[in-house]
């Protein structure tokens, strides 16, 4: 059943995310075979790839959740509750309630908050139970001056408004000539970001409605819904929630882009949407919101940016909106010991320790994404100001790596990241990303030269035109702040961390 | 994660329910010419702002180059890319060099051919991050050059030459493009014009000249990251298979030795007998082009062929 998020007790849910899809799809044919009066709800994943597949299991106000369940397992608990019992037994966390997952103790899903995420692997991905676009048709200039108050923040690199107030691009967009269309820039090709992904399987329905409301607060015509056309999964449940919202007169289109990394930035998003055979970054200023698609003012905005949006609607008073980055960001831990990629969500005073599950070792991280900073400490906010001052980013992604990465050699692979994958328009970014593979290769000649590596950072991040190459020398100038002495080992002929045996 | 786009990527669906409200003179509406279609980046009403501590006012559609221009300032930026001639409106910016950058209290470093003449603005072209990036964005153009102006058909009359000579440079940071076995061969295959690759800067004049200027869409940009160049629409090798027409537009834009005219190609070289352009790449494609009767290619001739031939296939039917 579709219609409403909760479901009528006593119930199965069974969480089925595109990571775990074919063990979650066998493990929902089992229990819907053993199912009888029990409801059996297929949701989307939890945001917590090591406990896939996931199934819980409620009656009377009670859930339990249960981790790493084969489809035998699924038909006991099914077997279970039609026999009128919660079941309990080995269940990874109980919970005495029927209203979304409690958060259990400990594992992944005892990291941070829930409110963006709180309805993730809960309800079925195309249930909305409340419609704030509704509100917001009705009164578009309260979303509007409430969005603004709090000074709410874009969320993510492919959003038109990144780290930046997005009501001032709703303001901008609403000032331009033309018919504004709002973009829903789902398009993330980097695994190690995965909080659109999530959305996008768990709760597109949410992720709609606060593209609509965000279509009538600026008064677009159109929504489209920008996805990668590797993400299958998202693609179906997005359209499925298309059809069961209410757009309420505004024109909604689904679409994909390449599995490319620049694919997602938001102007070759724009591109790729208006059918270009080869991607290119656009000029800027003037940006999308006021010459975007098609030249129509464009209000970009990603999935976990439009969520956040959906949050602090239904919950004002939960925003604290002094803050200079109010709400909360998602963050997806992967790499050294992390068992399986983790979306977790942390209000943004909260230290991103707060994501890493205990036990988990590290000797650095890289906080951003691809181009993200590299540290020793993830005692920093998730806050975008206090992200930039802890020179990371704030793409929402957390890569550990144990004492056997180089910090040397992982820079120099993001370098040629950048140099394999940039779209070619800009000199700082094409050849300066050439430059820099080249530079960090000198280190390993006994030629390490630290002034010359700062200077084209700075210039490459100061004169590329668009985010790629703003942030591409991130990780080089990072690994120098935290690791200047490991990669000066290099010049000497020695990897401290045992690495890099052959000089590349 | 497929990072290794090189090849011609299929058309992209494109979102089918948006209308599209733009303009589009129906020549140019099925080019493929590899580029983003940028916005209008020139101001939006007459402004007057303040460069080096001088108050200038431009006109509408203005760029900070213009302002700059006003007061001489433009003198001390290399400002590769930018064309400034008759067609202006048609061709660029297309701001990629970045070796125009200035400095400006409100935005931080912005490229001044690109970058709006806003009213109120303060620029500065010395200050030191704005001098350190044109420099380094320079040497970067350079670092991907094959720098052997005696042998060049533009020596004395390129821009890249200029700009190197007026920013004293010396010894690029980078170095300059010498690895005979990484040069493209040089494309000799048309009788009017040569393709040296190894010498463009990918400014994009030549394919905006082609196909916003000439109307002809040949031309395109092809490729991404380190194999980013010019190419053909037509998918074609060479220039002889593409759809040329030989018009001479693009050599006349193109700011460096990467399109010159056949007939000048030795005409500014010092004379070093036996030293050549093509040998100092030390490798050509299509260089029989003796009998070739006029200055069409063979495929533009071939396209009304095969049409014909078309034709006929659908008479006997
Ligand atoms: S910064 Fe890089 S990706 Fe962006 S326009 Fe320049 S070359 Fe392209
Ligand atoms: S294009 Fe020719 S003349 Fe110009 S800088 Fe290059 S080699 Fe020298
Ligand atoms: S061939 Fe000449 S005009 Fe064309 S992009 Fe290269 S440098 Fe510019
Ligand atoms: S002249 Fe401005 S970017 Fe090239």
């Amino acid at each position: 059943m579709v219609g409403t998020e909760a479901a009528t007790t006593p119930a199965i849910r069974v969480a089925v995310g595109s990571a775990e899809h074919d063990r979650a799809n066998g493990v929902l044919e089992a229990a819907r075979e053993a199912a009888t009066d029990v409801h059996i709800v297929e949701t989307g994943p939890t945001g917590a790839a090591a406990l896939a597949p996931v199934v819980l299991a409620t009656a009377d106000d009670r859930t339990a959740v249960h981790a790493n369940v084969s489809p035998d397992r699924a038909r006991e608990l099914v077997e279970t509750l039609e026999a009128g019992d919660v079941p309990t037994d080995d269940a990874h966390a109980v919970a005495e309630s029927d209203e979304g997952i409690s958060m259990p103790k400990t594992g992944p899903l005892a990291a941070g908050q829930r409110h963006v995420l709180a309805r993730c692997g809960w309800a079925a991905p195309a249930a909305l139970d409340e419609s704030l676009a509704e509100r917001a048709r009705d009164e578009p200039e309260d979303l509007f001056e409430a969005v603004a108050g709090a000074g709410l923040l874009g969320r993510g690199r492919g959003d038109g408004h990144t780290d930046e107030s997005i009501a001032e691009g709703w303001e901008t967009a609403r000032r331009s000539d033309g018919e504004t269309v709002v973009v829903v820039n789902g398009n993330e090709s980097d695994p190690a970001v995965g909080g659109d992904r999530l959305l996008l399987e768990s709760r597109p329905a949410e992720v709609l409605d606060g593209a609509l409301a965000v279509a009538a607060a600026v008064e677009a015509t159109d929504v489209v819904v920008y996805l990668n056309e590797d993400d299958d999964l998202a693609a179906q449940r997005v359209r499925e929630a298309v059809e069961n919202v209410d757009a309420g007169g505004t024109e909604i289109d689904v679409v994909a882009g390449p599995d490319r990394y620049i694919a997602g930035e938001m102007t070759m998003a724009l591109e790729a949407m208006e059918g270009a055979d080869r991607l290119e970054a656009r000029l800027r200023p003037p940006g999308p919101s006021e010459v975007g698609l098609y030249g129509r003012p464009t209000v970009v905005h990603t999935p976990r940016t439009l969520a956040q949006v959906r949050a602090f609607a239904a919950a004002p008073d939960e925003f604290e909106t002094s803050a200079a980055d109010p709400g909360s960001r998602l963050l997806t831990v992967t790499g050294d010991g992390v068992t399986g990629p983790t979306t977790v969500e942390l209000a943004t005073d909260t230290a991103l320790a707060e994501a890493v599950a205990d036990g988990e070792e590290y000797k650095m991280a890289c906080v951003g994404g691809r181009f993200g900073g590299i540290t020793r400490s993830l005692d920093v906010p998730a806050s975008a100001p206090a992200l930039a001052g802890a020179r990371l980013g704030t793409e929402g992604g957390i890569e550990l790596f144990d004492g056997a990465t180089c910090a040397l050699e992982f820079a120099g692979a993001r370098a040629k990241f950048a140099r394999e994958a940039n779209c070619g328009r800009c000199v700082p970014c094409r050849e300066g990303s050439k430059q820099l593979v080249e530079l960090l290769r000198d280190v390993y000649d006994g030629n390490f030269q630290p002034s010359e590596l700062r200077e084209l950072s700075r210039v490459v991040a100061e004169s590329s035109t668009c985010e790629f190459g703003q942030a591409a020398p991130r990780p080089v100038t990072t690994a120098m702040d935290a690791f200047e002495r490991e990669i000066a080992a290099h010049a000497e002929g020695r990897c401290p961390s045992g690495v890099c045996t052959e000089t590349n | 994660m497929s990072t290794d786009h090189t090849g011609r990527p299929e058309s992209l669906p494109s979102v089918p329910s948006i209308d599209d409200p733009r303009p589009q003179p129906p020549l140019t509406e099925h080019f493929n010419t590899g580029t983003a279609t940028d916005p209008d980046v020139g101001a939006r009403e007459t402004s007057s702002l303040t460069v080096d501590g001088e108050e200038v006012s431009v006109d509408e559609e203005a760029t900070i180059i213009d302002a700059l221009e006003e007061v001489g300032a433009d003198e001390d930026l290399s400002a590769l890319c930018y064309y400034d001639r008759e067609d202006t409106d048609r061709i660029g910016p297309r701001s990629e060099c970045r070796t125009c950058m200035v400095e400006t209290d409100e935005h931080g470093l912005v490229p001044s051919c690109s970058f709006p003449a806003e009213e109120g603005l303060t620029v500065r072209t010395d200050s030191t991050e704005a001098e350190e990036a044109r420099s380094v964005n320079l040497d970067l153009v350079l670092s991907d050059h094959n720098l052997r102006c005696t042998t060049c058909g533009k020596n004395g009359r390129c821009e890249l030459q200029d700009a190197a000579i007026e920013a004293d440079v010396e010894v690029p940071r980078y170095g300059v493009f010498d690895d005979r076995d990484e040069y493209e061969p040089i494309d000799e295959s048309s009788p009017f014009i040569q393709i040296d690759r190894n010498k463009c800067i990918l400014c994009n004049r030549c394919v905006e000249a082609c196909n916003d200027v000439q109307v002809e869409g040949v031309l395109r940009i092809e490729g991404s990251g380190p194999d980013t160049r010019i190419g053909f629409q037509n998918g074609a090798d060479e220039m002889m298979d593409s759809t040329c027409v030989s018009c001479g537009h693009c050599a006349t834009v193109c700011p460096t030795g990467s399109l010159v005219e056949q007939d000048y190609t030795d005409a500014a070289t010092i004379p070093v007998p036996g030293f050549t352009q093509e040998n100092s790449i030390g490798e050509t494609i299509g260089e029989d082009y003796d009998g070739q009767p006029n200055p069409a290619t063979p495929m533009k001739g071939n396209q009304t062929y095969e049409d014909d031939a078309l034709d006929g296939e659908a008479d006997d039917d």
